[in-house]
């Protein structure tokens, strides 16, 4: 059809080709990358143990939630290991300094809804579809560890959607300021490494759009409706 | 359950259509806020047949819009991100409208069946491609009559005639309507000597040389926006069959004697109270709708739930048979030519048709 041209469709082929992982400029934009998947990893392990102190009739399975994010977090030290890089470790924390801070307030105020929006939907459905868009373009040892890991992260989200949908009727407001707070921040997060992911291969736009449909799913699934949705994600997209 | 994926004709439309609906944010967004946009199901709707059996649907927009269409990955994105999401919502059959079914189609989407958790079950979706060809057969049957035309001695020219609406027209009309001679048109010389032997009949022109003899042109190519028909060199009368996606046939051939008609439009027998119809380029947005939508309804109210238009070149008379009688049936009409001589329609909700 006419209206279809072909240099996009080979462009786009282009751009779906594997990197070569053994390139200098590769290794740079990974110690950057891997160090933001370590740090989360790490990072939710805290978080998930914090979120037990708030809840601690559930401290258990939260524990065993934050025993497998120190299982992943393991994985991704190996993948840096494997392409002999070392994980930027002081740009990561300072990566998720302002999302630190915002679940570090709301966990001394004990806020529930806005620590589980925070780590449990925001962070898990960005990794989730952060993944699955680097499982095509990674090397193959990280494809692996990758694909286990993404199996896991499901079962996190469910847990935050669990809770929340449970409790929705009382923490609905709360849930639209935490998402008008925070959501932004994840913009900016992604905005700040478009420019490494780009070398590794994996595209702005997919990675904010999968990341939206993960996150509208899950905030569906907590049982908003697709216009609440639509208010609460275009306090990222738009301004 | 049904559903039908479609979108907006334009990026201003769109952005219009979501202020309507209250994603006011949405509306304000530029082009990349809607590149990142994820599909919505904007709309749960029942549609009762004219048999009294009542069904469930679902319409999701894919917020795809045509401005897109150089983007690649996205718009490949947003087609298989609007198919999770009808997937996901458990919709049994859903259509592929508009661009959705092209894009699919020309990039080649059948080899992407994982997007993100989801394996696409391909058995969930139609083209719709069988309805829309039947329609636009039964238009042309019905309406050349109107015109003084005489099917039995007329020329009918196929402009892309072997795409996979474009070769089910062929078929029909040759084996069914019994034109005097079918003018074949497409870019591709190969294709174009397979079907003309599968047809055993045919002539293959170029789209000029076909124009000045042909009685009526069925339409089932995209309009390239430089292409331009000079009215003198038309037939008169001739009849235009616009079946091709985005409808702008009118805007290129006009003249005395040339009467341009929407290719593969149905229309309902009674309302269907939709909003996001409201704003589709149609007349008469509570009853029309494209035919391939149409389809996945009719699939719902016959319980065939199977992807029944799918792939290339895989349209047979006997499914165009078993498709039209179900529209026929469940009280669905091809949009027919609105002539000065046909008589006032009492009711401003009742346009002159016909009756397939």
């Amino acid at each position: 059809m006419a209206t279809l041209a072909s240099p996009a469709v080979s462009e786009a082929f282009a751009a779906d080709q594997l990197p070569d992982f053994g390139t200098d400029s590769y290794k740079d934009a990974y110690s950057r990358i891997n160090a933001i998947v370590i740090e989360g990893e790490q990072e939710a392990h805290d978080n998930y143990i914090s979120i037990g102190t708030l809840l601690p009739d559930q401290a258990e399975e939260l524990a065993k939630l934050a025993r497998m994010e120190l299982k992943h977090m393991k994985g991704f030290t190996a993948c840096a290991n494997n392409l002999g890089v070392t994980a930027d470790m002081p740009f990561a924390k300072e990566f998720f300094a302002p999302l630190h801070g915002n679940f570090q307030k709301a966990l001394a105020e004990g806020k529930v809804t806005t620590c589980l929006l925070i780590q449990a939907i925001l962070i898990e459905a960005f990794a989730i579809s952060a993944y699955h868009i680097y499982i095509p373009v990674a090397d193959p040892f990280a494809r692996k560890i990758t694909e286990g890991v993404v199996k896991d992260e499901y079962t996190h989200l469910n847990y935050g959607q669990e809770w929340l949908k449970a409790n929705l009727d009382t923490c609905r407001e709360e849930l639209e300021q935490a998402n008008r707070d925070n959501l932004p921040l994840v913009r900016k997060m992604l905005e700040q490494v478009a420019g490494d992911a780009a070398v590794l291969h994996m595209d702005q736009e997919d990675l904010m759009a999968d990341f939206l449909t993960s996150y509208q799913e899950a905030l569906m699934e907590v049982g908003l409706t697709s216009r609440e949705i639509a208010k609460m994600a275009a306090a990222a997209l738009v301004g | 359950m049904f559903g039908l994926i479609g979108h907006s004709t334009s990026f201003e439309e769109a952005r219009a259509k979501a202020r309507t609906l209250g994603f006011e944010e949405f509306a304000d967004g530029d082009l990349d806020v809607w590149c990142s946009a994820p599909p919505q199901l904007v709309e749960r709707l029942q549609v009762t047949s004219a048999t009294g059996k009542t069904i469930d649907g679902a319409y999701i927009d894919s917020c795809f819009v045509p401005e897109m269409l150089s983007r690649f990955k996205t718009a490949r994105r947003k087609v298989l991100s609007a198919m999770e999401l009808a997937q996901k919502n458990g919709i049994d059959i859903t259509a592929l409208g508009g661009f959705t079914s092209i894009i699919f189609e020309n990039f080649n989407l059948l080899k992407e069946q994982q997007i993100r958790s989801t394996t696409l079950d391909w058995e969930r979706f139609t083209t719709g491609n069988t309805h829309t060809a039947w329609v636009i057969c039964r238009q042309v049957e019905t309406n050349a009559p109107r015109l003084g035309i005489d099917l039995a001695q007329a020329r009918v020219a196929v402009v892309g005639a072997t795409g996979d609406i474009g070769s089910a027209v062929c078929r029909w009309l040759s084996q069914r309507t019994g034109v005097k001679e079918l003018l074949l048109v497409a870019r591709q010389p190969q294709p174009l000597l397979d079907l003309q032997q599968e047809l055993g009949g045919g002539r293959i022109l170029s789209l000029e040389e076909a124009l000045p003899e042909a009685d009526v042109v069925v339409w089932v190519a995209s309009l390239p926006q430089t292409l331009s028909i000079d009215a003198e060199n038309l037939k008169s009368p001739c009849l235009m069959i616009d079946g091709g996606y985005p409808k702008n046939l009118d805007s290129k051939a006009n003249g005395e004697g040339i009467h341009v008609l929407k290719g593969g439009i149905v229309e309902f027998f009674s309302d269907i109270t939709w909003q996001m119809m409201e704003m589709a380029e149609m007349d008469n947005p509570k009853r029309q709708m494209f035919a391939c939508f149409a389809e996945a309804i009719l699939l719902e109210f016959e319980g065939i739930h199977t992807n029944f238009s799918w792939g290339r070149n895989n349209i047979t008379l006997e499914k165009m048979d078993l498709i039209g009688a179900a529209s026929q049936r469940h009280g669905f009409h091809t949009l027919g030519l609105a002539l000065p001589a046909d008589p006032v329609p009492a009711d401003r909700t009742q346009p002159a048709l016909t009756s397939a």
